[in-house]
């Protein structure tokens, strides 16, 4: 018998009883509904992670450190170097990088330029005639992006500063626009100075951006008062000069030249010895967070695939028995019993088929009318959370189709072994 | 020509050993309308089982066109059936939920005929027993005498050398009775097709060319009208 024919003859048998079809159908819609779903919100969440992550860093950026001890723990001692370390006490310390470890990361092919972390602390910053506030400084990169309320990084290299607006507020300018232009000082404390007479001094800073603070905030951590890399430098050196930390640096950013390979490059630093990760090693446990849910999320739509396994089996072995007349009659017409397996397998498929169908177009549904009402609540924009892939719809529900098939193969063995004497003799 | 050979059939084990048929030997000719008599119980049912590949017998042969179907592996006996032979039954057997159509398609499906050589066959055989105005109309839908004549359709529309039937007047009222009875001898007489009848009713059996009466299992006698 040609299987175009069993087909079209499975489907008219499910359809004589179309409501039994249609349940068992939906339990596997079940299963189908989560996976569908789980799988768009994976490949959403992905995304927007990916979004984020090509926002606020740059794949041509390396962050380079020392190679630090072994996160061994021991409670035995470690050894002493004399190299340059910061100790946080109990044993733990961070090797620095020094101006040596900077030259050598310069000539590493592909690398366009080293910019050292400069560690500055402020004392505090003020303006004229108001208080003074604690704060911190980092370097601007231009490879974030930023929320400006006002004004824009033009000019930043002319000792510019981009300040979050929470400065605006203390030092009492109503709006954005007129903090613009605005001088700002910071006080930063000679490294050689006594400890009992600090010396302090002022540096001017001008306004040229105000940033909002947004949510990714928390991403880059850039709540601070962000100054040109050559101004950082002048800070740094007045800070450190004369200290035993001078002329070294907890980091260094590497931006490699357009054309290289961030990874590459990565693994030639790790080879001259130091620690470095790119942009996406930084980001990469947010994917890992991700797929963790995710994989919780297909385990649930698994096991509702599962127990509508049984829900199969039960039907089709329900359905042998109501047809026992006719499968007898096939057989007496000469019906192979590898055909009469094959009507009930595919039977099961089409059930498996329709609620792959059904629950993947529900998530698909859903999934379109929950997505801007996600968007909308996590107030993150016009930004998709649910992504469709048309191709893992189809994967599931063939995997489905495929899951159905092999729950069918006990029923169909049962009708393909019937006697067909026996089974013309019910009435 | 059918050669039925030294056949013996039981049923049950040990204790409740149930002899069917015993030695039962007979030739049925090409094209001969041959009743299969007697009471039931008889073992007339199980004959016609045997004879055509349904059911095996401990012993014998059954010969058709000179092979052993006995022999034959389960794939040629299917394949044997599906060109070779057809049934209509007492109680029908049709599918009630199908169309007439797609009733009478379903030999030639398991014979492997394309969609479109089934549609000619089927119309023909339709044709044959009057049921062309039912050709969309759901088995469910037709008298008893009506259901029997869409089941001589599908017996005949893939052209059997052999046409086994089982009781085929059983449920049926005198008229349609004989309605169907003319239909099967008539497609025996003009096609040269061997009728194997299988009843309990002697007016029938008195139609055929010959009679094999059958009693406890064995051959009481055999009778030809010619």
């Amino acid at each position: 018998m040609k299987i175009r024919d069993i087909t079209i003859r499975a489907g008219r048998s499910l359809k004589q009883a179309k409501a039994r079809t249609l349940l068992t159908s939906l339990a596997i819609g079940v299963g189908a509904f989560t996976i569908v779903l789980s799988l768009a919100v994976g490949a959403g969440g992905r995304a927007y992670a990916g979004d984020i992550i090509s926002s606020n860093t740059n794949v041509h950026e390396l962050y380079v450190q020392s190679k630090q001890e072994g996160g061994r723990v021991s409670t035995a001692p470690k050894k002493y170097s004399n190299d340059p370390a910061i100790n946080y006490g109990g044993g733990v310390s961070v090797k620095l990088l020094k101006q040596l470890d900077i030259d050598k990361l310069s000539a590493i092919s592909g690398v366009k330029s080293v910019t050292p972390y400069y560690m500055v602390s402020p004392k505090y910053v003020t303006t004229a005639g108001q208080d003074k506030y604690q704060t911190s400084a980092e370097t601007f990169s231009s490879s974030i992006k930023l929320d400006y309320v006002a004004g824009n990084s033009d000019g930043i290299e002319k000792q510019g500063v981009v300040v979050p607006d929470g400065y605006r507020e203390v030092f009492g300018y109503a709006t954005a626009q007129d903090f613009l232009g605005k001088t700002v000082q910071v006080a930063v404390e000679s490294g050689s100075s006594n400890l009992l007479q600090p010396e302090i001094k002022l540096f001017d800073f001008k306004v040229v951006g105000v940033i909002k603070q947004s949510a990714l905030a928390v991403v880059n951590g850039s709540n601070g008062l962000q100054i040109f890399e050559k101004d950082m430098k002048t800070l740094y050196d007045y800070q450190k000069q004369g200290t035993a930390l001078y002329g070294t640096y907890m980091a260094a950013t590497v931006i490699i030249n357009d054309n290289a390979d961030a990874k590459v490059v990565k693994t030639a630093i790790v080879d001259a010895g130091y620690d470095a990760k790119t942009a996406e090693d930084l980001m990469s446990f947010i994917f890992q967070f991700i797929n963790v849910l995710q994989a919780i999320l297909i385990g649930f739509g698994v096991l509702a695939v599962l127990t509508s396994v049984f829900g199969i089996i039960n039907t089709q072995y329900i359905s042998v028995l109501e047809r026992t007349q006719q499968i007898g009659l096939m057989k007496a017409l000469g019906m192979r019993r590898r055909d009469i397996g094959r009507l009930f397998k595919l039977e099961a498929a089409w059930i498996g088929f329709i609620g792959g169908v059904i629950g993947g177009g529900l998530a698909v549904v859903f999934g379109l009318i929950a997505n801007p009402l996600i968007s909308d609540a996590l107030n993150i924009g016009k930004v998709s959370l649910i992504i469709f892939d048309p191709l893992s719809v189809i994967s599931v529900v063939a995997g489905l189709v495929i899951v159905s098939v092999v729950s069918g193969i006990l029923p169909a063995r049962k009708a393909a072994k019937l006697n067909p004497i026996d089974a013309l003799r019910t009435e | 020509m059918i050669e039925v050979k030294n056949i013996s059939k039981t049923y049950g084990k040990k204790d409740n050993v149930f002899k069917a048929l015993t030695d039962v030997s007979f030739t049925i000719p090409d094209g001969a309308s041959v009743a299969i008599l007697g009471k039931s119980g008889s073992g007339k049912s199980t004959l016609m089982h045997v004879m055509s590949g349904l059911d095996k017998p401990e012993t014998g042969e059954i010969i058709i066109d000179g092979k052993n179907i006995l022999t034959l592996k389960q794939k040629e006996v299917d394949k044997f059936r599906s060109n070779k032979m057809s049934f209509i039954f007492q109680s029908f057997f049709v599918q009630a939920n199908e169309s007439c159509y797609d009733n009478v398609s379903l030999p030639l499906e398991i014979a492997n005929l394309s969609a479109k050589t089934r549609r000619k066959k089927i119309e023909v055989a339709l044709e044959a027993v009057e049921l062309m105005d039912k050709m969309k109309a759901k088995a469910r839908e037709l008298s008893g005498g009506q259901k029997q004549r869409l089941a001589v359709a599908r017996a005949i529309v893939n052209s059997p050398r052999i046409l086994f039937a089982d009781e085929p007047t059983g449920n049926l009222d005198s008229v349609t009775g004989a309605v169907v009875e003319d239909l099967l001898f008539d497609y025996n007489k003009k096609n040269g097709v061997t009728l194997i009848v299988v009843t309990h009713d002697p007016d029938l059996a008195s139609r055929c060319d010959m009679q094999i009466n059958i009693k406890d299992g064995k051959i009481e006698s055999i009778k030809g009208n010619k």
